[in-house]
């Protein structure tokens, strides 16, 4: 049997190989499934189609509606609102009621009696939806640019660092998520949509905060992801008049890198807490 | 088996599945929910731009004014159709999973009458929810809900809702035959609700697209629950001629939906049986 000196080169190769493993098993179940592969790309467009047809009929007059473009156009507010929508959307599914899955499968308790790592399990999970909503987000967008018209690109590497601390503070979302999941059991698919839906009003993905009601706009407030989607499409869109809406942009900018550094350490100490919980009381695989 | 006996395993059927949802208040509740946040989307993006402006560019594009109204009949009505499939699909699939799928063809009552308390269920709880969901959100949005002509709006949904059960007949033969339910309902309730003008009029799409559309019940059933209480404007000029096409539609949908569901389950169970999921 192989020795090695160092405990810490062990485990970190354990982390890897664990997480690769994991990585592979969930891309092995995703692409057994074509059907549901093609169907998401489907169900994407029409979603996509159908919300932006609709917003299409505020600003588009009737005798340019065959057009595919309009000079006073929403796209940057929806299209950037939009792709963080659906990373948020797909990690309270995948993350979240992927422990709720493994749970009924029975597989749960087969991964707490391994060796392997909690949090290589965990961040699996994370990477299979960084490349499926990736593409699916990427598409998205090109598909909405294309239906409601030019799409406004400024600061890019700005962009690019508030999306993903948006992100990793998604992320934690989704930690957390998975860690209320353990108590809750079949009320998460409940909560996973109720959750989506108020993030989608409260963040304002569709619509620039203006649009909502002031107390609900001081609700907004109180969620660090509404200003992640404020300072994102702020900055990309070039910081249009009116943009940020919620606070100025340096005070949201430190926001998003606090919730983007800080909630998936937060996410993963309640999911560790909510596990031993669930050990403790035996009730890992009862559901 | 006499009528009875099958109208009171129907209605059996209904009532369990009524006793089951009971259980799931927060069910309910999202059923209620979902509806008025997605009309929202479109409606707070309209009022974005300047009421008074988006008010007028609506007005051109739709015939009325009252986008609120307007969005909410169509996230209503969405949430009748998606609830109508999901419900029906997930009855086929998960009788599959369960395993209790082939016991159901070994009992004197016909699957059809099965069905047909499932779609009761489901009807109830859909037509519901999706009121209130209407009514809730005119509430919210501060739009009065009781405007137009209410009666003719639901018989509308009433005459609506026989064909578009048959067509989640014709879905359940697909379930049956892929064995998959989640995927291929997603897709197909944003596939009729885009076809169905959920949240724009019909008139926007191409020939071709607009032909496809005036094929699928949902679309007249949405059209004329809005020109019920908008004034919109019915596909031919008169509420009746609209009605009458939703008629034709409750004529020939059940037999084509019955035919070809109970076309796949022979062929299925001709071959490797109801039992495989």
């Amino acid at each position: 049997m192989q020795r090695t000196n160092s405990p810490h080169s062990v485990s970190l190769s354990s982390f890897l190989s664990t997480f690769l493993a994991m990585v592979r098993k969930e891309l092995l179940i995703m692409a057994r499934y074509p059907v549901n592969f093609v169907v998401s790309f489907g169900q994407m467009f029409l979603t996509v189609s159908i919300f932006t047809l609709a917003g299409r009929l505020f600003y588009v007059p009737p005798a340019e509606q065959s057009g595919l473009s309009n000079g006073s156009n929403p796209s940057g507010i929806v299209v950037y609102g939009f792709i963080l929508f659906i990373f948020l959307s797909d990690t309270l599914w995948t993350i979240g009621y992927n422990v709720r899955n493994e749970q009924v499968q029975g597989t749960l308790e087969q991964l707490y009696l391994s060796p392997a790592s909690k949090f290589a399990n965990l961040v699996a999970r994370v990477t299979n939806t960084l490349v499926w909503t990736g593409l699916l987000s990427i598409a998205g967008g090109a598909l909405m640019a294309a239906l409601i018209g030019r799409l406004p690109f400024e600061n890019p590497l700005l962009g690019l660092y508030l999306f993903v601390l948006a992100l990793m503070g998604t992320f934690g979302v989704g930690f957390a998520f998975a860690a209320l999941t353990l108590y809750i059991k079949e009320t998460a698919q409940t909560l996973a949509n109720l959750l989506q839906f108020a993030f989608l009003v409260l963040c304002a993905n569709f619509f620039p905060f203006a649009a909502l009601p002031p107390f609900l706009r001081f609700i907004s407030r109180l969620i660090p992801l509404a200003y992640a989607v404020d300072a994102f499409r702020s900055a990309l869109m070039g910081f249009p008049e009116g943009f940020p809406e919620l606070a100025p942009f340096r005070i949201e900018f430190w926001i998003v890198t606090v919730f983007g550094l800080a909630m998936p350490v937060l996410g993963y100490y309640l999911y560790r807490a909510a596990e031993r919980q669930a050990r403790k009381e035996g009730s890992l695989s009862s559901y | 088996m006499a009528i009875q006996a099958n109208f009171s395993a129907m209605l059996a059927s209904t009532r369990m599945r009524l006793l089951t949802i009971s259980r799931y208040p927060g069910q309910l509740v999202t059923d209620m929910i979902v509806p008025i946040v997605l009309a929202a989307m479109p409606i707070l993006l309209g009022r974005a731009g300047g009421a008074a402006n988006a008010e007028a560019v609506f007005k051109a594009n739709t015939g009325t004014s009252n986008y609120v109204a307007y969005m909410l009949i169509g996230s209503s009505a969405f949430s009748i159709v998606s609830n109508a499939f999901w419900h029906m699909a997930y009855w086929l699939r998960r009788e599959q999973e369960l395993g209790t799928l082939e016991t159901l063809y070994q009992v004197p009552t016909h699957r059809i009458w099965i069905a047909a308390g499932t779609a009761l269920y489901s009807s109830l709880r859909a037509v519901s929810t999706a009121l209130i969901a209407y009514w809730l959100g005119c509430l919210i949005m501060r739009v009065n809900p009781f405007q137009g002509d209410i009666a003719l709006a639901l018989l509308f949904i009433g005459v609506g809702l026989l064909p578009l059960y048959s067509l989640t007949l014709l879905f359940g033969a697909v379930v049956l035959k892929i064995k998959e339910a989640n995927a291929l309902v997603g897709l197909m309730q944003w596939g009729v609700s885009f076809l169905m003008g959920i949240y724009f009029p019909i008139a926007i799409f191409p020939p071709l697209v607009k032909a496809l559309a005036l094929l699928f019940p949902p679309t007249w059933m949405t059209n004329g629950v809005r020109s019920a209480l908008l004034g919109v404007g019915f596909f031919f000029g008169a509420w009746y001629k609209d009605l009458a096409v939703l008629w034709a539609f409750m004529m020939v949908a059940p037999w084509l939906g019955v035919w070809v569901f109970t076309r796949t389950e022979v062929s299925i169970r001709r071959n490797e049986g109801m039992g495989q999921f």
